[in-house]
């Protein structure tokens, strides 16, 4: 059974509100589309309101709106293979619906330019170029180096030339003059945004753990859509009081621990609540993942704005390539002690899977845990089966409790 | 009547997955005689059965047949075919003779349900298939009816009486018959499971696209199964109509292109 819901979700939830209702003030201040991982304190410190499709297409997700607007994606001409999160979005868009609708807006924000960085997928591109043909309005951005091994001086003077040159459209657009000092700050916050949620992911190192990675994957709203902003920080300072509270008092995210877990891949974002329990059902935690570590940028730095930013879109794990990919996992493992590694291998997002080149028969060999492979897809719930995927977690868990078993005899 | 003049008629095959299909067709392109039969793995000799029974149906015989235009999964083994021709192109010319205009022909068989846009003189202008993954829409059909335990011929009985669909996933044919037995364990009736699987093909095509009006659906899952149209209105919320005899329309066009063959 799943343990007591976070005290700090009412304040999550007026934060994310908060900033949801400030998109439909966009007539005050410029918008500018940003991928996930893009250069959002640059627009930041231009005086943009930025605008995450990403964030809006889990939502999507989340609402299980996803499966009834993709087919009108489908219809133009977007294959049922490619990023189901541009899918939604855009076939969410053509259909009138939002879950902005929630917040005042009537649709998504229009954009004044729009912003990707091909670290993570070429998909974020595609995406953004749909946009800027329908709106007649610039899209920019960084094409960066991907399956890097060592992330080198090079690499990193590349992708801050390229975020500098997207400076002059960007002022352009904005009628804003970027100004050093500003940049300097808002990278300063981002940094300390940065250290809060890694700090807060970190509590889930304790036993028992007092959140796991289906609560992280709500929790971690502030970092991805707030990055820059003072309100992000302030809303991880509470969360970590009462995670670290919560640890000091022993409260469980799962009661009755016994297995923890890592999970590499994306949130199946229809399914977090039903998986949440079935893990939980078991005394199973998943108390760590990739992705919601993949908000954590310690290479942040403000007294080297720009290079600093480019830096962390470059050391992501998404745009590594294998054995870094594997070191930093075995960290992982290492830190939160778990018993077993979860793979979400998502169908309609390849880049964020880590399943196809042997990985996960690679990693159990090297740290001696079984791992599991979950065919899923983030926003796609026609790729999953609620029956298959809970039949697999079963074995799972069985299979981890008898090599523990095992373990200890030995 | 002069013997020449009843030697002016052609046979069409279509010899899909599911069911052969034949038609005998005289003068003006006017049907004569037609016969269906359940595929079977011996090709040719469901084609013999079908098209001879075809030709009892017009009370001709095989001497009377000035030509056999033969589509379909099996075309090539129609034997003495004087004309083979795609799918999409005998769909196109068989609906077209019988409706006179442009439109968006859906042909639903038992196969991969295809798009095809029907030019102003009859011919394919363009044809769209749905993905691999989303094909075998007529065998999907037998696995729902084995599931529910009823002949095939009642899904439709079921599903015209259903409140609701139930949600039977549209992403690949093999998935969504697992997905039909999870809707059944958590309670969902027959007739919501033989309404969702009719939805289940009707999301495929949706997601084709490029519907233009007038839009008319064939094939021989639209002879069995009118739920699908139903559905596939619903979905496109704009009027669907049905060819008529919507199972020998690719059967029709081989005939009309034999006939233009041997004339």
């Amino acid at each position: 059974m799943t343990g007591p819901a976070l005290s700090s979700t009412a304040t999550l939830r007026e934060t994310m509100g908060s900033y949801y209702r400030s998109l439909g003030d966009a007539d005050t201040a410029p918008v500018a589309w940003c991928s996930s991982v893009g250069p959002a304190e640059l627009l930041r410190a231009l005086g943009y309101r930025v605008f995450f499709p990403e964030n809006h297409a889990a939502m999507l997700g989340a609402a299980r709106t996803a499966n009834r607007v993709m087919p009108i994606a489908h219809a133009q001409g977007y294959s049922q293979d490619i990023c189901s999160y541009l899918t939604s979005d855009i076939g969410a868009y053509l259909a009138g619906e939002t879950p902005l609708k929630a917040y005042g807006l009537t649709s998504v924000p229009r954009a004044d330019v729009l912003v990707f960085n091909t670290n993570q997928c070429r998909d974020v591109r595609d995406w953004f170029e749909w946009y800027g043909r329908q709106w007649d309005v610039p899209v920019i951005g960084v094409r960066s180096p991907r399956s890097i091994d060592t992330v080198t001086d090079d690499d990193v003077e590349g992708v801050a030339r390229q975020i500098e040159a997207l400076v002059p459209t960007l002022e352009a657009v904005s009628g804003a003059r970027l100004d050093g000092a500003r940049l300097a700050q808002v990278v300063a916050i981002s940094r300390e945004c940065s250290h809060l949620w890694g700090a807060c992911l970190g509590t889930a190192a304790a036993r028992p753990a007092p959140f796991t990675f289906f609560d992280g994957t709500i929790q971690m709203g502030p970092a991805v859509v707030l990055r820059g902003m003072e309100e992000a920080c302030a809303y991880y300072r509470s969360l970590l009081a009462e995670l670290e509270e919560r640890v000091r008092t022993r409260v469980a995210a799962v009661r009755g621990e016994s297995l923890r877990l890592y999970w590499d891949g994306m949130p199946l974002w229809g399914r977090l609540r039903a998986l949440a329990t079935n893990f939980a059902e078991f005394g199973t935690a998943v108390v760590a993942s990739t992705y919601c570590n993949s908000w954590i940028f310690p290479d942040l730095d403000a007294d080297d704005p720009i290079r600093s930013m480019a830096r962390a879109s470059l050391n992501l794990f998404i745009a590594r390539s294998e054995e870094p990919k594997e070191q930093y996992i075995e960290r992982m493992v290492r830190q939160f002690d778990v018993d077993g590694i979860v793979f979400h291998d998502c169908r309609t997002c390849p880049n964020n899977s880590n399943t196809r080149y042997a990985m996960p028969q690679r990693l159990s060999k090297r740290l001696g845990i079984p791992s599991l492979v979950l065919d899923g897809d983030v926003n796609d719930l026609r790729c999953y089966s609620d029956e298959q995927g809970r039949t697999n977690i079963e074995g799972f868990v069985e299979q981890l409790a008898d090599t523990r078993a095992s373990r200890r005899g030995a | 009547m002069m013997p020449d003049e009843r030697a002016r008629v052609v046979a069409g095959v279509d010899a899909g997955t599911e069911c052969v299909k034949a038609v005998i067709v005289g003068a003006g392109g006017r049907v004569e005689g037609r016969a269906v039969a359940p595929t079977r793995g011996y090709f040719q000799a469901c084609v013999y059965e079908v098209l001879s029974a075809a030709l009892d149906d017009a009370q001709r015989t095989e001497s009377d047949l000035a030509g056999i235009g033969a589509t379909g999964f099996a075309m090539g083994c129609v034997p003495g075919a004087t004309l083979t021709a795609t799918d999409a192109a005998c769909h196109a010319a068989g609906a077209y003779h019988l409706i006179g205009q442009r439109m968006t022909l859906v042909n639903i068989g038992g196969r991969d349900p295809h798009l095809i846009a029907v030019a102003l003189d009859g011919r394919r202008a363009d044809a769209r298939n749905v993905r691999r993954c989303a094909a075998g829409v007529g065998s999907f059909l037998m696995f729902t009816a084995r599931h529910l335990d009823v002949l095939p011929t009642r899904l439709q009985e079921l599903a015209s009486v259903a409140d609701k669909p139930a949600a039977v996933s549209s992403y690949c044919s093999v998935f969504s018959s697992t997905a039909i037995l999870e809707r059944l364990r958590e309670g969902a009736s027959r007739e919501e499971i033989a309404l969702g699987a009719m939805h289940s093909i009707a999301e495929r095509i949706v997601e084709l696209g490029g519907f233009e009006d007038p839009v008319y659906a064939c094939g021989g899952v639209v002879e069995y199964f009118p739920g699908v149209v139903r559905a596939l209105q619903t979905l496109l919320e704009r009027e669907v109509r049905t060819v008529p005899d919507p199972i020998f329309t690719g059967a029709l066009g081989a005939a009309l292109k034999a006939m233009e063959l041997a004339t």
